[in-house]
Parts: structure tokens; sequence; C-alpha cells
């Protein structure tokens, strides 16, 4: 809520706005069958979304990615999503 | 005695064969697991659904899910042999740990609270 000087820039910037909580919280486990889970964190391409959106910790989103690329070699979910119309 | 682990296996088996060659199909790696010195804890057959992306221009699988006790030289083996293996269109073979059973137990539980919260709704 606060407001950015106009002269502040780099990473105080940044900082200043990011008040959104971690949606897992502390959860360590990523299970890659939970295909409705894992679907957060695609966009409706499929792709994986960055850290900066899903805001999850580090540890989490290398979890995250790595289930999805699991669900995927087990055609659970799509490497390219073909319906977009 | 090499110590032994607890893995997981998902296979995807060609939906195009009927139920009782499935069966076959999953009866064969369970006995597979079992002469080589494992020990199969759980079979749970998911069933036919919808593959996101064809493989083998098939475009539906049968899910079967094996949770088993074996060493880590048996990997490899079984890995070839499920390749080997005509009717099993994909094959994910992972360690599993403890955390995940834990996981996978909780939110069944929840789910199935879910699920009797809303009958109760619907009797009521």
């Amino acid at each position: 809520m606060s407001t950015i000087h106009p002269m502040q820039t780099g990473a105080a910037a940044r900082t200043k706005n990011k008040n959104k909580p971690n949606p897992l919280g502390k959860q360590k486990v990523i299970d890659y069958m939970d295909i409705k889970f894992l679907n957060r964190f695609t966009n409706d391409q499929g792709r994986i979304l960055p850290r900066r959106i899903t805001g999850v910790s580090a540890y989490q989103q290398r979890r995250i990615a790595l289930a999805i690329k699991y669900a995927r070699h087990l055609a659970l979910m799509p490497f390219v999503a073909q319906d977009i119309s | 005695m090499a110590e032994r682990r607890r893995y997981e296996t998902t296979l995807i088996i060609n939906a195009a064969l009927e139920d009782q060659e499935i069966d076959a199909v999953i009866s064969k790696v369970t006995k597979y697991i079992e002469d080589n010195g494992g020990e199969v804890e759980n079979v749970k057959n998911m069933g036919r659904r919808r593959l996101a992306y064809p493989i083998n221009k098939k475009y539906n699988g049968c899910y079967v899910h094996i949770q088993f006790l074996a060493s880590s030289e048996f990997q490899t083996i079984y890995n070839k042999f499920l390749i080997l293996e005509d009717t099993i269109l994909r094959h994910l073979n992972l360690d599993l740990p403890d955390a995940l059973i834990d996981y996978r137990k909780q939110r069944d539980l929840e789910a199935g609270k879910a699920t009797a919260e809303k009958a109760e709704e619907k009797s009521e």
C-alpha cells in the first residue's frame, strides 16, 4: 500500500510493493498425481509460471516444476495446450 | 542382503485391451517384482482416462499405480522390463518418500470428509 518515491529504483522499490503471502505456506511435499493443484502453477498454454507470479518459496518452486514435468511425462498434463480458441 | 527401499511405479497401459488383459499385465508386473526379491505393498487401478497428448497414436490409457519395496540394483532391470513390454505405453518409476505417503493419506481423508459432508447436506 505504501507509495514508491519516483526516485526510488531497484530492489528497494520492488520489495516495498511485495506484501503477498506465500500461497502454500510451509508445505514441503508436492504430489505429481494431483493435477488440479499443479494446474494453478501453469498458464492456459501449459507453461510453468515463474516464481515472481506464483509467490512460492524457491524450494517449493523447484519441487512444483519437477512435479509438472513428471505429470507431463505421464500425459496427465499437456506439454503444449492445443485447443486455445 | 541389499537394503530395500520403497518405490512407486505409475504405468499407462493400452486402453484398447479388455479388462482381463489389463489385469493380466498388472499381475505380470507384480509377479516380476516379487520374483526379483521385491515386495508389493499396494496396487491401485485408476481406470481409463484420456491422455493429455497422444502416445504412439493412442488417445486413451489405463493408469495403474504400484507401491513396492525393492533393492536399488533391481531398478535397472525393472526399467528395461517395463520398456520391453508392448502393452505399456509409458511408465514412471520413482523413490517414494514417507512424507508423500502421509500427504496423500491426509488429502484422501480430507476429500472423504468433504464428500461425507456433501452427502449429509443432501440427506438433510
